[in-house]
């Protein structure tokens, strides 16, 4: 028995060994934009709990300038703080895993957004670390004014992210008629060239589309327009990132005219003279 | 008269020669194996067997409570006429295929969220002021 003590000892860690580098390869892969979307939810609700304590004993300090409402006021801003610092990380790391996901986004476009959305959260992770060491409620107040400071430029880049991924899912759905168009042109063209059947109106409707994919693209830039412009002091940011969406709804609009038209136009060629 | 003194003896105590027990054995090919020692080693391994297999499934990850599925928004099927008189391409192969893939396009088109409201920027209270307004 003592003999194959060895080889049991060996299949039991080897087994383990097995089981724990599925678990984690299994953990790893499953770590998607949805689940970092739960985190994000799940950080946020903590966020919203901490605050509303923090509304109250700040209240309480406020009304009784007390020693023990000011700890507990210190307290409960520094555990807002901390949350609130985890609610921009998680939510940033959720949009990063969304820009992954999203098709038609350019390679540099994506590596750019990637290295900015990393660098904002590394800030607030070091700015969550450096919370815990101050030492006094009015050291808090500084720390929590430097947030507010930032937050103005990952405001931006939020709102850029945003827009890329808009602008991406537009991008793919017109890559996608254009092949559609390409395929068209070229079968048109076939037909026109047999003589079977005249094809002076399916090359006018081929034009419209066009013209309609034209205006989408054109609409798509004014948005990105818009959404390059806004600045960390803009107090309006979010009226901007509206009129930005509002042109790339505009220009889905487009695209989904000039497929209407595509498909008229294969009705078209479906018909005889 | 001699009595012959017979030495005190519990035939109780006196080892009885065990009659040798056949040692069974399995044998796979060259290899000899004691049929105890595998029956007790594979027991033990379908034992571990068992205990891994509790493990997976107390390690496997708890289930992410289920979302909210989106109920489909119906949309408008746009009333597609009979053609009456059909054309040579009516069932042109190129044609049918550009036809069915407008028609994904179509779908994608219908159901793409412009909005993302769900990934909305969170609302922050960022100005921490103690001071009475």
């Amino acid at each position: 028995m003592k003999r194959f003590l060895p080889i049991f000892g060996f299949v039991v860690l080897f087994s383990i060994a097995i089981l724990l580098n599925c678990y984690i390869a299994t953990y790893a892969q499953e770590f998607d934009f949805n689940r970092a979307y739960d985190d994000y939810i799940y950080t946020y609700s903590q966020y919203r709990v901490a605050h509303s304590e923090y509304v109250s004993a700040k209240q309480a300090y406020l009304n009784y300038k007390t020693l023990t409402s000011k700890t507990e006021a210190q307290d409960k801003t520094l555990k807002m703080l901390e949350w609130r610092d985890e609610v921009i990380k998680t939510y940033l790391t959720a949009l990063r895993l969304k820009l992954a996901e999203t098709t038609g986004i350019s390679n540099y476009e994506q590596n750019v957004l990637y290295l900015k959305l990393d660098s904002e959260v590394s800030w607030y992770i070091k700015h969550h670390d450096a919370l815990s060491s101050a030492g006094s409620l009015e050291d808090l107040v500084d720390s929590a004014e430097e947030a507010q400071g930032k937050y103005q430029e990952t405001e931006v880049l939020i709102y850029q992210a945003l827009g890329t991924i808009l602008s991406g899912k537009e991008t793919t759905l017109r890559q996608h008629l254009n092949q559609q168009m390409e395929s068209l042109k070229n079968k048109i063209a076939e037909i026109r060239e047999k003589g079977d059947k005249k094809t002076t109106i399916a090359e006018r409707w081929l034009l419209e589309a066009e013209n309609r994919l034209t205006r989408s693209q054109e609409k798509q830039s004014a948005a990105q327009q818009i959404l390059t412009k806004i600045k960390p002091y803009d107090s309006n940011k979010n009226q901007s990132y509206n009129q930005a969406q509002f042109a790339l709804e505009e220009s889905h609009q487009y695209l989904k005219e000039a497929n209407l038209n595509l498909r008229e136009l294969i009705r078209e060629v479906k018909s005889a003279d | 008269m001699p009595t012959e003194k017979i030495a005190d003896q519990t035939f109780e105590e006196i080892p009885v020669a065990e009659e040798p027990v056949e040692e069974k054995y399995f044998t796979f090919g060259k290899f000899k194996l004691k049929q105890k020692m595998v029956w007790s080693v594979g027991g033990e391994l379908a034992g571990l067997l068992i205990v891994l297999l509790i493990l997976a499934s107390l390690l496997k990850k708890p289930s992410v409570s289920p979302k909210q599925t989106q109920l489909p928004t119906p949309t408008p099927t746009p009333f597609e006429e009979e053609i009456t008189s059909p054309s040579i391409y009516a069932t042109d192969s190129a044609i049918l295929k550009i036809e069915a893939d407008l028609k994904t396009i179509d779908q994608d088109l219908q159901s793409t969220d412009l909005k993302e409201v769900g990934l909305n920027p969170p609302v922050l209270d960022m100005e921490v002021k103690f001071e009475e307004e």
